[in-house]
Order: structure tokens, then sequence, then C-alpha cells
């Protein structure tokens, strides 16, 4: 850059002037600094901001698909809060989410732990592990879906087979109980990685002196676990889950492809019933409502979590 | 100036283009249509060969017409989402795939298609009952049915035979036959379910047994009745005695699998799992036959898909777009559509229905009788918002499990009017005042 004017110059280009002019302008530091964050803020604005605000409008408004609503103030609200479909994806979803990210957080501790150990093959398993997150979630769901089929379970075959389940099995995604354990263990292979690869950098950043202090005072193996270990660990997993319980608490795909919200709605999480009444209803109004229940919830965690890490 | 140019506009190229269908007799284009685009957004075929037959004719059309046709296809869960941006963004397609309440939802954004209607019913001896049912609007036609596709029932002829029966007339002797079918090994199926079979279905049991969801008026709740309650408990007693629990969990896949497997001995749904079997010549092929959807105390009556062609109103091409569906049913086109589709597109004109793929196929015979007892959803009603959500929202399914799981009928019945009550609250004024 700090050739440009002389190289324009030597070109023999008329009136540098101007061009030093622009120059001069462009770094100053206000300007320049503006403009390094513009393309991100456009797409900020035009990717998020502008449809979440439009979201916002959608669910003030009577607005159909296809048909600019009025303004009616917080009645999609006070329908969508009335119905019992959306008072059981209330409660489905906490029950989804607390019992997932749990789950997610407990195993993937334990599997950093192994993770961190040393074994043979190390590198290539620790990077299989990583598998489920990667694969696209339609796509692996869609393996899990077969192996959950009311005809063709594979696992009812197998649990048949080795006489751990009394034929003819489970019905998976047909009974409430069995299909919300469907969708949670999906849910928990696919997050699972995540939170392990994430923990497991914050297992190599620990020093080894601490454990090596510990274990001159004595310290059992939990109790390193419990005092040094997780301790140092608590930043890192408290930021896995924060993300973790918004991308939980928003999950669309398992659910759409392994019950579509059934058995009787059951499984509905918000943001299936959003597309169901939203999309495929037409109800854009009462569809962005049930969505934005979200928002104020997340907003929720997201501060007293933030607040929790900062304290410490 | 803004707001008037869009409306003049319209009116100036309906002028010109109005003069279409006399130099179509001409047999060639005025030069000033050369570059014109005449756009179709429909979905992917289930059959793809019907899709390469609509774009062979679209192609033969835009030659004749002297303009390109683009036939854009998607899958059909993107379409509701598709049709809501264009309507929104008034601009897009110029024709679209249209079916259940989209021509309500989208009333006052389709152009009228009344003189298409008419042209047509007089050419090919009328249109089904259902043709009006589902396309037109208090202001006038906003569609033109273009196929259905028949809901009979399908069923595997050895099993019946080894029992000793004869296919189901009625939904109560289908209760009969398969409590003996079940003890034979060979259940029947009806998906009770998040799946759009398991509503098809109900509703033809609703119809047959008279009950209805709402009222004709499109907003007065029907479905507290005794009628319903005999349907629920229809369904209970088949569950309990001829069917298995997987049902419950059925996606619109499964009774196909269902039947296919070979252990099923009936299900209600078109006729692609026997399509299936003999295209990839499974032995089962020859077990399979179909009878006519069955009858209930209130006649027979049946909810298959129903496809329709709107055209928008800020369309610049809605005089093309006329004569592009004028000629995809002229019987010389209408007939290999309905060949490429191996029989799945129904004709919903009368003479265009006694085509030889079903005639001359015992197994398809009675099918093109289904258009007589075909409705749209949510008749006697229009099939407006209210029913839409009804619908995307399982409400139909989700009374008959809640029942099935130990909710007294009452209650279910009362859960699913409180459903419906809510999708009809104040939702049910024209929409789209566009």
């Amino acid at each position: 850059m700090a050739v440009g004017p002389r190289a324009l110059e030597a070109t023999g280009l008329a009136q540098p002037g101007r061009l030093a002019r622009v120059r001069e302008w462009w770094e100053q530091e206000q300007v320049f600094g503006y403009g390094l964050i513009l393309p991100a803020l456009v797409l900020i604005v035009g990717l998020v901001a502008y449809p979440f605000g439009m979201a916002i409008y959608f669910s003030l408004s009577d607005y159909w698909v296809g048909s600019p609503g009025s303004f009616v103030g917080l009645q999609n609200f006070r329908d969508v809060v009335a119905n019992e479909i959306f008072q059981r994806t209330v409660y489905n979803s906490f029950v989804f989410t607390a019992i997932a990210v749990v789950l997610k957080a407990v195993l993937g501790v334990w599997l950093a732990m192994l993770l961190f150990r040393n074994f043979k093959l190390k590198r290539l398993i620790r990077g299989a592990v990583l598998l489920p997150w990667v694969i696209p979630t339609a796509l692996s769901t869609l393996a899990w879906w077969w192996m959950f089929d009311s005809l063709y379970s594979v696992v009812n075959w197998t649990g048949i087979r080795l006489g751990l389940i009394a034929p003819p099995g489970p019905n998976w995604l047909g009974m409430p109980g069995y299909a919300m354990t469907a969708v949670i263990t999906v849910n928990v292979w696919r997050g699972l990685p995540f939170f392990a690869i994430t923990v497991l950098a914050g297992l190599v950043s620990i020093p080894r002196e601490y454990y090596e202090a510990a274990e001159v005072d004595g310290a059992s193996s939990w109790g390193r676990f419990r005092f040094v270990t997780l301790p140092l660990l608590k930043p890192v997993l408290a930021v896995v889950i924060l993300f973790s319980t918004i991308l939980t608490f928003a999950d669309f795909n398992i659910v759409q492809i392994l019950t579509r919200g059934g058995p009787v709605n059951t499984t509905h999480l918000f943001a299936t019933l959003a597309y169901q009444i939203g999309l495929q209803g037409g109800n854009l109004g009462q569809g962005a409502a049930v969505s934005l229940f979200l928002f104020p919830m997340l907003a929720a965690v997201v501060f007293l979590q933030l607040r929790y890490i900062r304290r410490d | 100036m803004k707001g008037t140019t869009r409306r003049q506009f319209l009116k100036q190229t309906g002028g010109t283009s109005a003069g279409m269908a006399s130099w179509l007799a001409l047999g060639r284009a005025p030069a000033f249509a050369q570059q014109r685009e005449l756009t179709f957004l429909s979905w992917n075929h289930f059959v793809p060969a019907s899709d390469d037959e609509l774009r062979k004719q679209a192609e033969a059309f835009g030659k004749q017409a002297g303009v390109t046709v683009r036939v854009d296809t998607i899958a059909h869960l993107q379409l509701p989402a598709k049709r809501a941006a264009e309507a929104q963004a008034q601009s897009g397609h110029d024709m679209l795939l249209t079916g259940g309440a989209d021509p309500f939802l989208y009333e006052n954004q389709l152009a009228d298609v009344g003189d298409v209607i008419e042209e047509l019913g007089k050419k090919y001896g009328g249109w089904y009952q259902f043709a009006k049912e589902g396309s037109h609007t208090s202001s006038g036609w906003r569609a033109v049915p273009w196929f259905w596709i028949s809901f009979p029932g399908t069923y595997n002829m050895s099993h019946f035979k080894t029992a000793g029966l004869e296919p189901p007339k009625t939904w109560d002797e289908l209760l009969k036959h398969g409590r003996t079918l079940k003890k034979q090994g060979n259940p029947v199926g009806i998906p009770i379910s998040h799946c759009a079979d398991a509503t098809s279905t109900f509703w033809s049991v609703l119809w047959s047994y008279g009950g209805k969801v709402l009222e004709a008026d499109g907003k007065t709740p029907a479905i507290a009745s005794e009628k319903t309650a005999q349907v629920v408990e229809w369904y209970k007693e088949l569950y309990k005695d001829a069917m298995e629990p997987e049902v419950l969990s059925w996606d619109d896949a499964s009774n196909n699998r269902f039947i296919l497997s070979g252990k099923g001995s009936w299900i209600h749904n078109p006729v692609s799992p026997y399509a299936a079997a003999v295209a990839k010549k499974m032995p089962i092929a020859d077990d399979l036959n179909h009878h006519n959807s069955p009858a209930g105390p209130g006649g027979t009556h049946s909810a298959p898909p129903i496809n329709s062609m709107a055209i928008w109103k800020f369309s610049k091409n809605v005089a093309v777009a006329k004569d592009f569906i004028r000629f995809l049913f002229q019987k010389p086109n209408y007939d290999p559509f309905i060949v490429a589709s191996q029989g799945f597109n129904h004709p919903p004109l009368r003479n265009l229905a006694d085509h030889p793929i079903w005639a001359q196929n015992p197994k398809f015979a009675m099918l093109p009788k289904e258009a007589e007892f075909a409705h749209e959803r949510g008749w006697p009603a229009k099939p407006n918002a209210a029913v839409q959500l009804v619908q995307v929202n399982y409400v139909l399914p989700d009374m008959v499990a809640k029942a099935i799981n130990g909710m007294p009928t009452k209650r279910a019945i009362a859960w699913a009017e409180d459903q419906i009550k809510l999708a009809v609250q104040g939702k049910l004024e024209t929409k789209g005042k566009a």
C-alpha cells in the first residue's frame, strides 16, 4: 500500500493530488476502522438483525402468508400460551434440553479425560470422535431414524437377539417416553464430540505441576479431579454449556426427521412447532411468536452464565 | 406514480396478450414476444418421468407460442415457504402449483381463471365436484385443478384368501376382517401419527360416518358429535384388535413398507406400493390388489391429494399462462402426461378419465371412480386457513392417538375441538388484501 502513490506517480497518471487526498481521508482512524467493520456489519444487519426485527414485527401482527396483517399487540402470544400444544412444547423443550445438556456435560468430560491419556492411534481416534459433530445432522439422523424404525429397528432386533429386550421391543418413535429418549439419545450422540474436544483443549492447558503438587500432598485420583481438574476447567465448561444450551433449545433437525413432533406432540420443540404453525400452516404471526419465546429464555441463560463466569 | 404503474402495466400487457389466442391459431409468433419467458413453479413429482413429460410439453408450447417456458421443480415441502416468499415479494414465477387451502389463502393474489375452467369443462365433459370445492372461492375460480392422486384400499390377496375374506366394502367390515387377519399374523395398517397419510385416511373415515370438522360456513367447529365419537371408538378397536402399535410412529412411507414386507394385509394409500413392487420386480406384486375406498353409514368419501395450477396476479404473462394451461389439457398432451406418471396423475375432467392405462389393468380399473367421492379437506367447509392449521398440526390423528393412549373419547374430542376453535379464532376474514 505504501508504494501505491509513488507507483502511480511513476506511471504519470494525472491528478495524484486527489488520490492522495482520498488516501489521507481513508487512513484516518475513525474512517479506516469503521471501513473494516463495515462488511461484517452489513452481514449482521442483513442476515441477523433484519430477520430478527421482522420476526418481532410478525409476532405482533396478524400476519399470514401472502397477506400483510394488522398490528394485534400481544394477541399471538396470548393465543399461543393458551394452546395445549404449545404448553406441551415448553415442557418438552425444558426436559429435552436439561437432560441432553447434563448428559453431554458429564459424558463429555469423561470422554475428554479418556482422550487425554496416551494410547495407540491417539490422533486417529481423537479425530474420529469428532465425526458425529461433523456429519450433516440431517444425514446422520436419517440413520438413527432407520435404527429406531417401528418395523425394522436394529436396536430392537439386536436387543431381542441378545435376550435383553422382550419381543417385539419398545415402539421407539410411537410412545411418548421412548420417543423423547430417542431424540435425546441422538442429540447427545451428536453434541458429545463438541464437549469432549473443547474440554480436552481445556485439559491440555492445565499445568502438570498442579497435579504433581497434589500428588505429593497425597491426593487420590478423585481428589485430583475434584480439586484440580474441575475448578480449572470451569471457565471452559461454562462456555461450552452455554453454547450447548442455546443449540439444544433451538434444535430442529433431529426432531423433525425422527418424529415431526409426534407422538401426540410429545417431542415438539420450539423450532419444530414454529415451523409447523408458521411455514406449513401459514400463520406467520403465531409461528414467529412461538420461536420468539425462545429469545427471552436464552437471553436470561446467557446473562446469568456470563455473569457467573465474570464473577469468578 | 408508484402506486398506479403496476396496475396500469398489468392492464396494458393483459390487453396486448389477450390477442394471443388468435395468433396462436396462425401458428407463428409475433416478433415482440420473442424474448418473453413464462415460468412455472412446481414440485418434484414422485414419478420423475411425469416432470420430464411436463418439460417436454412446455418446450412444445414455447415453440408454438413463441415464448420460453421454464419449469422449476422443488421438493414439495419447500413449496409453502417459496409461495409465501413470492407473494410477499410480489415477484417470482408466473404460475405455481397449488393445493389444499392455497387458492383460498392467496385468493386476492391469484388471477381469476374462470374462463379457462369454463372452456375446459365444456370441452371435456365437466369437472368432478371436488374441483369446485377446492378451487372456487367466493370471488371466483383461483386455480385450475390439474391432477389428483387416487387413495384406494390396497390389500394382499393371498392373506385375504387364506382367511377366506373378500376385500372390505365398509370401514366396519375392515374392522371385522382385520380381527381375523391380525390373528392370522397379518394385521392391517392405518397410520395414527404425525404424517400426511394419517390425516388423509382420517378425513375419509370421518366423512364416511357422517362427521365433519367444521360446518359449511367454515368457522363453526363441528367435531364434537356422536359421529366423531363413533369414529374414535372405531379407531380404538381397530388399533387394539387389528393393528400393531407401530402405527403410532408411522411416516408416509411406513405403510408402503408394511404391505411390501409381506406382513401387512391392508393399507389405505396411493397405489405407490404396487407400482414400486412392479418396478422392482418384487414377487409380492402378484399378491397386491386395490379396491375402492371403504364406505360408511354416511356413504363413501375420500380425501386424495389434489393438485392445481394457479397464476399470480402480479405476473405479466397471465394470458400466456392461461394458454399454457389450455395446452396442457389438450387430450393429445394430457394422455402422455398420464402415461408418464404411470397412472398416478388422474384427470379432474370426466372425459379425460377413461384412459386405457386404468381401463385395461384389472388392478387399476376401479381407480378413476374414486374421483366421484373425492373432496378437498375441510369439506363441507371450504379449505380455509383454519383447516390448514388443523391439518398441519395433526390435530385429527392426535385426537385419535390420545384416545388410544387412554384419554376418554369425550375428552380427546374436546381437546380437538379446542384446537379447532383456536385455529378458527379471528383468522378467517379473506386473506391477502393485496
